[in-house]
C-alpha cells in the first residue's frame, strides 16, 4: 500500500501536468467543474456580502416596495427617528466590547470574582451620594432594553423611547429590542449574553430571574438611584406607585436589594362563565373553596366535555390557590419553601377531588392556551389565569361561545390573597453613566402617561395610581369591552393584596417541581397523600434554594 | 467486491431481480395487514399536517368552537384566505426594507439555508472522501472523534457557542448565523458511507486519465453519489430552515430574523394566541420545504435504497 501510494504521489504530479495542457478525458468536465467552483463561490459571497449589509444596510437598502407605506400602520409617526435610533447603536454596540465594557468583561470572565471585586472599583454604585455625583449630561450614553413583547408592542415601545430620546436632558438614546417571545426566551438569552460579557443595558426580569443575575454579578442594586436627590424619585412619585408593585422587587435573598422596577404588572384572576352558573341557580360568583367546588360539580358533564375547571401544568395556578387561602409558597424572610402548609394540602385536596369527580380537565402543554379556547367555546366554567389575557379572552369568546363572562378573584375563606405577575425591568452592571441613563429609561417608562399608554395597549395594569382614571376610561370608551372594562376596574381594588410567589434564584425549578412532583400526581392518583408528596417537594426546593443560594454575601 | 456499475446501471439490477420483482404483483392476503398498517401509518403522518391547512382557513370562531369542517357541504363558512394576509401583517413591518418581516424573515431564512446546504455540502464531501478514499495515518481515530462530536447534546454546547459568536463579534449577523453548521457530521458519515463503496479501480482508472485528488472527487466521487449528496442537501436544508433557537439567541434586530422565530411572535407568552393565524403562518413557512420534498424525493429513495447495498 505505502508503495502504491508513493507512485500516486508521483502520478497526481503528472496528472498535474497533463492538467494544465487541458488533456485527458477529463477535458469535456473542466468547464462542469469550474461552474459549480463559480457557482460555490457566487453563493459564498452572497452570503459574506448579505451578512455585511445586515447590520449596516440602512444606508444602502431602501429596494422595492416604497408603494405598500399606506398599509403600514405603527410605523408611520416616526420612521426617520427610529430608523436614525436604530442604524447608530449597531455599530457602536458592536464596536462598544474591546473599549468601553471593562467591567462587564470581568463579570463574564469569572463572575464571582468579579462580584466580589468589583465592588471596590467604579462599577458598583453603592449609596445615593455616588449617584449624585455622576454627569451624563451630553454624553450621549445608549441604552439597549430587551423585552419579550411581539412586534406590534416593540413597534409602540419604540415609539415611546424615541419620545424620551428626544425630550430627555441627558441626550440618552434609548432602544428597544424583542430579547424573545416569552420571558424563558429571554432568561435564556440573557444568561448567554451574561457569559459572553455583553448582556444589554437593561431587560425584563421575573424577581427569581434577577436574584439569578444578580448572584453572578450580573444585575444592580437601584436603591442607591432610587434614594439619589438629583435622579431619584420623589416620595409623591413613590407614593403614586401602587406599594405592593414597589415592594415585591425587594429581594429578601439579598439583603433588600432592588434587583428590577415595575413599569408593568398583572395579576392572577378567576375568569368564569357567568351565564353558565348563573344558570345552575348561583346569583354571584361563589366566594368560598366549598360553593365553588359544588357549582364546578353541578355544571361538570364529563361525557359532554364540559367541566367545572380546567387545569393547567403552571406552578402558577397552585401558588394563586395557596395565596387565596391565606398561605405562601416561600417563606417572607426568604430563607425556606413553605407551600405544604395547610393551605397547599386544601389545595391539592381539593385538585384531586375535582379529577376524582371528573369535573377538571388536564389541558396539555402541547395545547398551548386550550383552557383559553375551550373556555370560549363554553365548554370550561371556571380558568385562572392572568389578567394580561383579557383582551384575548374578550375576543376569543366574542367569536366562540358568545356568553357572558366575568373575572373575579379567586375563592378565599378569609383576607383575599392574588398572584402578582408581570416581569420588572432590571439594570446590568455595565458602566455607571449607562446604569444611571437606564434607570432614567425606567423612571421615564412609569410615567403616568407612558404606563397608562402601555396598560391601554397591551392589557397589563398600569404601575401607578394616577394611571388608573385613564386606563379604565379607555377600556370603558371601547365599545369592544363592554362589562368588561367594569371588571377590568375592579382589578385595581385587588392590587393591596398582592404578593409575588419566590423572588430567590432557582424558583424556575422550584416550578418544575411542583408541576412534576406534586400537581401532576394528585391530578392522576386518586389515593396518593396531598401531604406526603407537599413535604417531598419542599425538602427537594430547599435543597435547590440552598444550591443556588448567594455564595459571597 | 461487486462493482457498483452493477448495481447502479439499471437494466442490469433490472434483469436480476426481475423474478423477484413479480413475486410482490401476485396478491397474498398478508399484503392486505402490510398495506393496512402503511396506510394507517401514512394517515397518522398526515394528520398534523390537516390539522395545520385546515385551521389556516378557519375562522377565529370556527376554530374555537371545534368545527372540524366549517365549509359545504357540512357548513357555510367560506375558505378564510384573508387569515394568510392579517398573520404576515401581524408580525410586522421592517422599516430598514420597507417591506413586510414576513418578506425580510424569508429572505434571511433562504439566505441562511442556501449558504448552510452550500457549506455543508463542500466539508462533508471532501472531509468524507479523506476519511473513506485516501490513506492517511490515524484516519480512523480522527473519525471516530469526528463522530464523538455527536454524542455531545448541542444543548450542552449552546452557550459556549453563543460566547464564541459575542467574542467573533458575529452577533446579529448572518455570520453567526451560517458559520456554526457549515459543517455536518451526520453529512460527513452519509457521504462517507457512500464514498467507501466506490471502488479502488475507478480512482486507478481516473489518474491514469490524468485526474488528481480534487479533480477525480469533483467529476467522479460526487455524481456518482448523487443520491446521497441529495439527501444531504435535503436534510440540512429542512433543519436549517426550521431552526429556532439558535437564531433567537444570536440575533438582536427583528430585521436579522428567520421564520422560526418570527412563527414564535404568536405564541405570545402572557395572554393567549390566534390559532388560525398561526396555522396560516405555519402553512406558509412549511410550504417551500414540501415543495424541495417533492421536487428531490426521488433522490432521497434512491439514497436509501443505494446506501443499503453491501460493496
Amino acid at each position: 500500500m505505502v508503495g502504491v501510494g508513493a507512485a500516486r504521489v508521483k502520478r497526481r504530479a503528472a496528472a498535474d501536468q497533463e492538467n494544465q495542457g487541458g488533456d485527458g478525458v477529463f477535458r469535456g468536465k473542466v468547464l462542469s467543474r469550474r461552474q459549480v467552483l463559480a457557482g460555490l463561490g457566487g453563493v459564498v459571497a452572497a452570503g459574506v456580502l448579505a451578512a455585511c449589509s445586515g447590520s449596516q444596510s440602512g444606508q444602502t437598502a431602501q429596494p422595492t416596495a416604497a408603494s405598500s407605506s399606506a398599509a403600514q400602520p405603527t410605523q408611520a409617526a416616526a420612521p426617520t427617528a427610529a430608523s436614525a435610533a436604530t442604524k447608530a447603536p449597531v455599530a457602536t454596540t458592536v464596536a462598544q466590547p474591546t473599549t468601553a465594557a471593562q467591567p462587564t468583561a470581568a463579570a463574564a470572565t469569572t463572575p464571582t470574582v468579579a462580584a466580589t471585586t468589583s465592588a471596590s472599583t467604579s462599577g458598583l454604585l453603592t449609596k445615593p451620594d455616588q449617584v449624585d455625583a455622576l454627569d451624563i449630561k451630553g454624553k450621549g450614553v445608549q441604552v439597549v432594553y430587551w423585552h419579550n413583547r411581539p412586534q406590534k408592542d416593540q413597534d409602540m415601545l419604540q415609539s415611546m423611547l424615541d419620545g424620551f430620546n428626544k425630550s430627555n436632558p441627558y441626550g440618552i438614546q434609548a432602544r428597544a429590542e424583542i430579547g424573545g417571545a416569552s420571558y424563558n426566551d429571554v432568561y435564556n438569552k440573557l444568561n448567554a449574553a451574561i457569559q459572553a460579557g455583553q448582556p444589554p443595558e437593561m431587560a425584563v426580569a421575573y424577581q427569581n430571574q434577577a436574584a439569578f443575575y444578580r448572584a453572578q454579578g450580573a444585575v444592580i442594586d437601584l436603591n442607591p438611584f432610587l434614594q439619589s436627590k438629583t435622579y431619584g424619585l420623589s416620595q409623591a412619585d413613590l407614593d403614586d406607585y401602587f406599594q405592593t408593585f414597589l415592594d415585591s422587587d425587594r429581594n429578601p435573598q439579598f439583603k433588600g436589594e432592588r434587583l428590577g422596577f415595575p413599569t408593568q404588572r398583572s395579576i392572577e384572576v378567576m375568569y368564569y362563565n357567568s351565564d353558565w352558573i348563573n344558570k345552575l341557580g348561583f346569583s354571584t360568583v361563589p366566594q368560598d373553596w366549598t360553593s365553588w367546588e359544588q357549582s364546578a360539580g353541578k355544571g361538570s358533564d364529563a361525557s359532554k366535555k364540559m367541566y367545572g375547571y380546567a387545569f393547567i401544568h403552571d406552578a402558577s395556578n397552585f401558588a394563586s390557590e395557596i395565596f387565596s387561602r391565606g398561605g405562601r409558597i416561600l417563606s417572607e424572610d426568604g430563607s425556606a419553601y413553605v407551600f405544604n402548609s395547610q393551605a397547599g394540602i386544601d389545595a391539592l385536596t381539593l385538585e384531586q377531588q375535582l379529577f376524582k369527580n371528573k369535573w377538571a380537565v388536564e389541558i396539555l402543554p402541547s395545547e398551548r392556551y386550550g383552557e383559553q379556547t375551550r373556555f370560549a367555546a363554553g365548554d370550561i366554567m371556571y380558568v385562572f389565569s392572568s389578567s394580561s389575557g383579557l383582551p384575548f379572552y374578550q375576543d376569543a369568546v366574542q367569536k366562540g361561545g358568545k356568553f357572558k363572562w366575568d373575572i373575579a378573584l379567586l375563592p378565599h375563606p378569609g383576607t383575599p390573597g392574588v398572584n402578582l405577575y408581570g416581569a420588572s425591568v432590571s439594570v446590568f452592571k455595565t458602566t455607571p453613566e449607562k446604569e444611571l441613563a437606564a434607570w432614567e429609561v425606567i423612571k421615564f417608562l412609569g410615567q403616568t402617561a407612558q404606563t397608562a399608554k402601555w396598560a391601554i395597549a397591551t392589557g397589563y395594569l398600569p404601575v401607578r395610581k394616577s394611571a388608573k382614571d385613564i386606563v379604565v376610561s379607555a377600556y370603558k370608551n371601547d365599545p369592544k369591552w363592554g362589562p368588561v372594562a367594569d371588571s377590568y376596574a375592579k382589578m385595581f381594588d385587588w392590587f393591596q393584596y398582592a404578593q409575588i410567589e419566590s423572588p430567590v434564584a432557582g424558583y424556575d425549578a422550584v416550578r418544575t417541581l411542583i408541576d412534576q412532583d406534586v400537581m401532576s400526581k394528585v391530578i392522576t392518583d386518586s389515593s396518593v397523600s396531598p401531604k406526603s408528596l407537599l413535604d417531598a417537594a419542599v425538602t427537594k426546593s430547599n435543597q435547590i434554594l440552598q444550591e443556588n443560594a448567594p455564595k459571597n454575601q | 467486491m461487486a462493482s457498483l456499475a452493477e448495481t447502479r446501471i439499471t437494466p442490469a439490477a433490472e434483469s436480476t431481480h426481475a423474478p423477484r420483482a413479480t413475486e410482490y404483483l401476485v396478491f397474498r392476503p398478508s399484503h392486505l395487514l402490510i398495506y393496512g398498517f402503511l396506510v394507517l401509518g401514512a394517515i397518522i403522518s398526515l394528520v398534523p399536517f390537516a390539522y395545520m391547512i385546515l385551521g389556516s382557513f378557519k375562522s377565529y370562531g370556527n376554530i374555537i368552537n371545534n368545527v372540524f369542517w366549517p365549509w359545504p357541504p357540512f357548513g357555510s363558512d367560506s375558505l378564510q384566505w384573508s387569515n394568510f394576509g392579517a398573520a404576515v401583517q401581524q408580525v410586522g413591518w421592517d422599516s430598514q426594507w420597507h417591506t413586510w418581516l414576513f418578506v425580510r424573515y424569508a429572505a434571511n431564512s433562504t439566505i441562511v439555508a442556501f449558504c448552510t446546504v452550500t457549506g455543508v455540502l463542500v466539508t462533508s464531501s471532501l472531509a468524507a472522501y479523506a476519511f473513506a478514499q485516501m490513506n492517511l495515518p490515524g484516519k480512523n481515530v480522527l473519525f471516530a472523534l469526528v463522530l464523538a462530536t455527536i454524542m455531545v447534546p448541542s444543548d450542552l454546547s449552546l452557550v459556549p457557542k453563543v460566547v464564541m459568536m459575542f467574542q467573533l463579534h458575529w452577533y446579529n449577523t448572518y455570520a453567526a448565523l451560517i458559520a456554526p453548521f457549515m459543517v455536518s457530521v451526520f453529512g460527513i458519515f452519509l457521504l462517507r458511507q457512500f464514498f467507501l463503496q466506490i471502488p479502488r479501480d475507478l480512482y486507478d482508472a481516473a489518474q491514469i486519465d490524468g485526474a488528481g485528488h480534487l479533480r477525480y472527487l469533483v467529476s467522479v466521487v460526487v455524481p456518482i453519489s448523487y443520491p446521497a449528496v441529495v439527501t444531504i442537501a435535503l436534510f440540512t436544508f429542512i433543519w436549517s430552515w426550521d431552526e429556532f433557537k439558535w437564531p433567537l439567541l444570536v440575533t438582536r434586530d427583528s430585521n436579522m430574523r428567520v421564520l422560526g422565530v418570527g412563527l414564535q411572535q404568536f405564541i405570545v407568552g402572557d395572554g393567549g394566541t390566534n390559532m388560525q393565524l398561526l396555522m396560516a403562518l405555519s402553512t406558509l413557512i412549511v410550504l417551500p420545504v414540501l415543495v424541495v420534498f417533492f421536487l428531490v424525493q426521488r433522490h432521497f429513495a434512491e439514497a436509501i435504497i443505494a446506501s443499503s447495498i453491501k460493496g
